[in-house]
């Protein structure tokens, strides 16, 4: 899609294109949807408690979106984001990225992570959440955030606030059930257009 | 309260966007929040030589059917600046439209000599280069006779960078009538792949295609 350049000075962008049908499942292969393990087979793991997220993506006749790239982006237990300005920082938990890819057949996705935390020498903090972005034949790119249904920091968080009331019930990850060693697990269904439209940002113009 | 940003539009005859574009208008994200939205993907990238020439199985076996051809480009930000140690992932039909991919059902030929999935890491200046084979068109849907042009995706994805995309040949007849060309409107241009010569039988020409990563995303953690 294009978009403007207000600036004559730039570049004009390349435009975003669909995925389509056909992105290469194998490519996906080395990527974790495991968030708790770096790597497979040591023993360190991130520090938090550990969650269980599963999901779906459903199209606007409410079948299940098949064929898509989703991109999970969370903070770690302590809040922080691991990106260049803070790898040097104390609340860095080294054996956690916040970053996890995975390519759906069928629609479903299950991440295994920890729950987000609150960084609150923040002026703002920002509620526990996580980011994803959804890849996809017929689209290009959309991406929003969910939340964990009932934290007390959904209530100032700007994000969620800044929505209309009715939609930041969508956005609410909802722990329904626990997986047999106790482990939390959430619940949330995307709604890619349509009844009950997932609310999606642009990251684009912001 | 709420702010809207764009909204996305549905391809004409595209029965999947149809089906997945949001009708609602997206929602502009607040200064607090909008570097949550920027994924660092860890910079663990590998990508072996072999994985670039796409226009063989390994080294070693022979070439697929098809005229080979070879990829060039720049990755940059709008600025200009190179999108350094990133990983581009290119997947393309072989000469007949056909994927290798588990769910292409159209039962075009197959080629036993073809992958059609390949992957290289950006230089320090942003360069890349592959080979793969001239992609065939297909009919994508025959119901509604619509075909998809000559294509090859792209990903590319590092640090801060994202960007999915595609790059078209010049002059094929199926371009015109491509939903995502129509909605690019004039600015599908950006992604040609910008033919030239090359010397020699090895490749029938090479193109030369400039990706431009828009949007702040790219550059949102580093000064400008």
């Amino acid at each position: 899609m294009t978009h403007s350049n207000k600036k004559i000075n730039r570049l004009t962008a390349t435009n975003e294109d669909t995925l389509g049908p056909y992105y290469p499942i194998s490519l996906c292969d080395n990527d974790n949807m495991d968030m708790t393990k770096i790597r497979s087979g040591v023993v360190n793991e991130a520090t938090g408690e550990k969650i269980i997220i599963k999901g779906c993506v459903k199209d606007k006749n409410g079948n299940h979106a098949h064929g898509c790239l989703l991109e999970f982006w969370q903070p770690n237990a302590n809040g922080i984001y691991r990106i260049p300005e803070t790898e040097a920082d104390d609340k860095i938990d080294p054996w956690f990225t916040g970053y996890a890819r995975h390519r759906t057949s069928d629609g479903n996705f299950k991440l295994i992570t920890i729950k987000p935390g609150v960084d609150d020498e923040q002026k703002t903090p920002r509620a526990p959440c996580i980011t994803l972005t959804i890849f996809s034949d017929g689209i290009t790119r959309v991406v929003t955030q969910l939340f964990f249904d009932g934290d007390p920091h959904n209530d100032t968080d700007p994000l969620l606030q800044s929505i209309p009331k009715e939609l930041r019930e969508r956005l609410m990850l909802k722990a329904l059930t626990r997986a047999d060693d106790g482990t939390v697990i959430y619940n949330i269904e995307i709604k890619m257009a349509g009844e009950n439209e997932t609310p999606f940002f642009d990251d684009i113009l912001s | 309260m709420s702010k809207y940003g764009r909204t996305l539009q549905i391809g004409p005859t595209d029965l999947t966007s149809e089906k997945r574009t949001p009708r609602q208008p997206l929602h502009l994200i607040p200064e607090e929040a909008r570097a949550s939205f920027v994924p660092f993907a860890p910079y663990n990238f590998n990508a072996l030589p072999s994985e670039a020439d796409m226009t063989r199985l390994a080294p070693g076996r022979p070439r697929a059917d098809g005229e080979p051809i070879k990829i060039t480009g720049r990755v940059t930000d709008q600025y200009g600046r190179p999108i350094r140690k990133s990983m581009i992932e290119v997947w393309n039909a072989n000469k007949y439209g056909r994927y290798t991919h588990i769910e292409d059902f159209s039962g075009l030929r197959l080629d036993p000599n073809f992958l059609g999935i390949g992957r290289m890491i950006t230089d320090d200046d942003g360069n890349y280069e592959f080979w793969t084979i001239r992609p065939g068109e297909y009919l994508a849907f025959p119901d509604i006779s619509r075909w998809r042009p000559k294509h090859i995706h792209f990903s590319i994805r590092g640090g801060a960078s994202r960007l999915i995309t595609q790059m078209y040949f010049k002059d094929d007849p199926h371009n015109d009538t491509d939903p995502m060309r129509i909605l690019m409107g004039d600015n599908f241009d950006a992604n040609i792949g910008k033919e030239y010569e090359i010397e020699g039988d090895e490749f029938d020409c090479g193109y030369q295609f400039d990706i431009v990563i828009g949007g702040k995303n790219p550059t949102f953690f580093e000064d400008i």
